[in-house]
């Protein structure tokens, strides 16, 4: 085993608790999205076959009538349901997960259960005037989105990129301890 | 007078026996006939062999036996590469040992299972760690040409929630090894 030694921080090493970056932002969303889509369409599609079975008649979610206004109300719902009830439980959702971020209320507790429901409600708001709302994370300080601030919530690296590099030290170096 | 002919006789036979020349008598001797005319079959089926096995005391005989002796003397190199490994593989049915095997038990004995569940956890956790690294590296990327562009720095900004960060300035790692990409 090689000496331990004190050197400088590499450029991933310790984040547990900064504040994250728009591009793992970005790319957690469209995580999100994709898997909050991918089951509500997988979700629709047996339901469709299940009424289709029962009913004898077969049945289009997206005819441009009734139905379809429908579809998007469950979607929108759905879509609540994925992210609220994700940040509450846990702070963060599938790809945040994935990603290793995560909300917290701004002083660093964990997020309530009101400010879940906030955050997901006030969410499309950083989407008008071309995501003007999400400027805040490249601009400020505290790197606020629109939602964030209105939520008081920030978003912060949950993944320990010390341990992930000690892992990665500890197969480069497969000396037996003295 | 039976005392007086025995008396005469054994200093006879003794005279003769010295007077005799052992070594010149048995060179005249023709042993090949003689054995010819032995019948060793005969001779070999009056003997009673589990009895004379049964009177040899084979533990006394093991006992005064030095084993140690005996491997010692022993040339295992030597007895090794006259062995011919590979006829002895080839001879082998792996096959028919790995169709005995059963794998459900080795498994359930084992710590096997631990180790493959191990293993794969330890390939998708080293996939989460490359995908994490990669976005880290990127946010870092944009951060630092949108300060760039802004001309201003952010060495002074707060580095996230005072409840969670602690002191980041250094820590300690293992020095890396030789070679290693820092």
């Amino acid at each position: 085993m090689t000496a331990p030694a004190t050197v400088s921080a590499p450029p991933t090493a310790g984040r547990q608790g900064n504040y994250a970056g728009a591009v793992t932002r970005l790319v957690a969303f469209a995580a999100d999205v994709g898997a909050s889509w991918g089951i509500f369409t997988v979700s629709a599609a047996a339901l469709t076959f299940a009424i289709g079975l029962v009913s004898g008649h077969t049945v289009n979610l997206n005819d441009g009538r009734v139905t379809s206004l429908v579809t998007l109300f469950c979607l929108i719902v759905w879509e609540f349901i994925y992210f609220a009830y994700q940040w509450s439980l846990s702070g963060k959702t599938i790809g945040m997960a994935v990603l290793g971020i995560r909300v917290v209320a701004s002083d660093g507790q964990p997020i309530t259960g009101r400010q879940a429901v906030i955050r997901t409600i006030t969410l499309p708001l950083s989407f008008l005037f071309f995501g003007l709302g999400f400027l805040g994370i490249l601009l400020n300080k505290d790197r606020h989105a629109w939602h964030d601030r209105m939520a008081k919530t920030v978003v912060v690296y949950s993944w320990d990129a010390r341990a992930a590099r000690l892992r990665w030290l500890a197969k480069q170096d497969p000396s037996p301890p003295a | 007078m039976e005392q007086l002919v025995e008396s005469i006789a054994q200093r006879v036979v003794g005279l003769v026996i010295e007077a005799i020349d052992v070594n010149a008598l048995v060179s005249k001797v023709d042993m090949d006939a003689l054995l010819a005319n032995v019948d060793v079959d005969a001779i070999v089926s009056k003997v009673d062999v589990d009895g004379l096995i049964d009177r040899v005391d084979v533990e006394k005989i093991i006992d005064r036996v030095d084993v140690d002796k005996i491997v010692g003397r022993v040339d295992v190199e030597k007895i090794i590469d006259r062995v011919d490994v590979q006829k002895i593989i080839d001879r082998v049915d792996i096959q028919g040992i790995i169709g005995r095997v059963d794998i459900d038990a080795l498994v359930e004995q084992t710590e096997l299972g631990t180790i493959i569940a191990h293993s794969t956890s330890g390939v998708a956790s080293e996939a989460l760690d490359l995908i994490r690294a990669q976005g880290v590296g990127l946010d870092d990327f944009v951060a630092r040409w949108v300060n760039r562009i802004l001309r201003r720095k952010s060495d002074d900004w707060p580095k996230g929630p005072p409840a969670l960060v602690a002191s980041l300035a250094t820590v300690d790692v293992p020095a890396l090894p030789e070679g290693a990409d820092r």
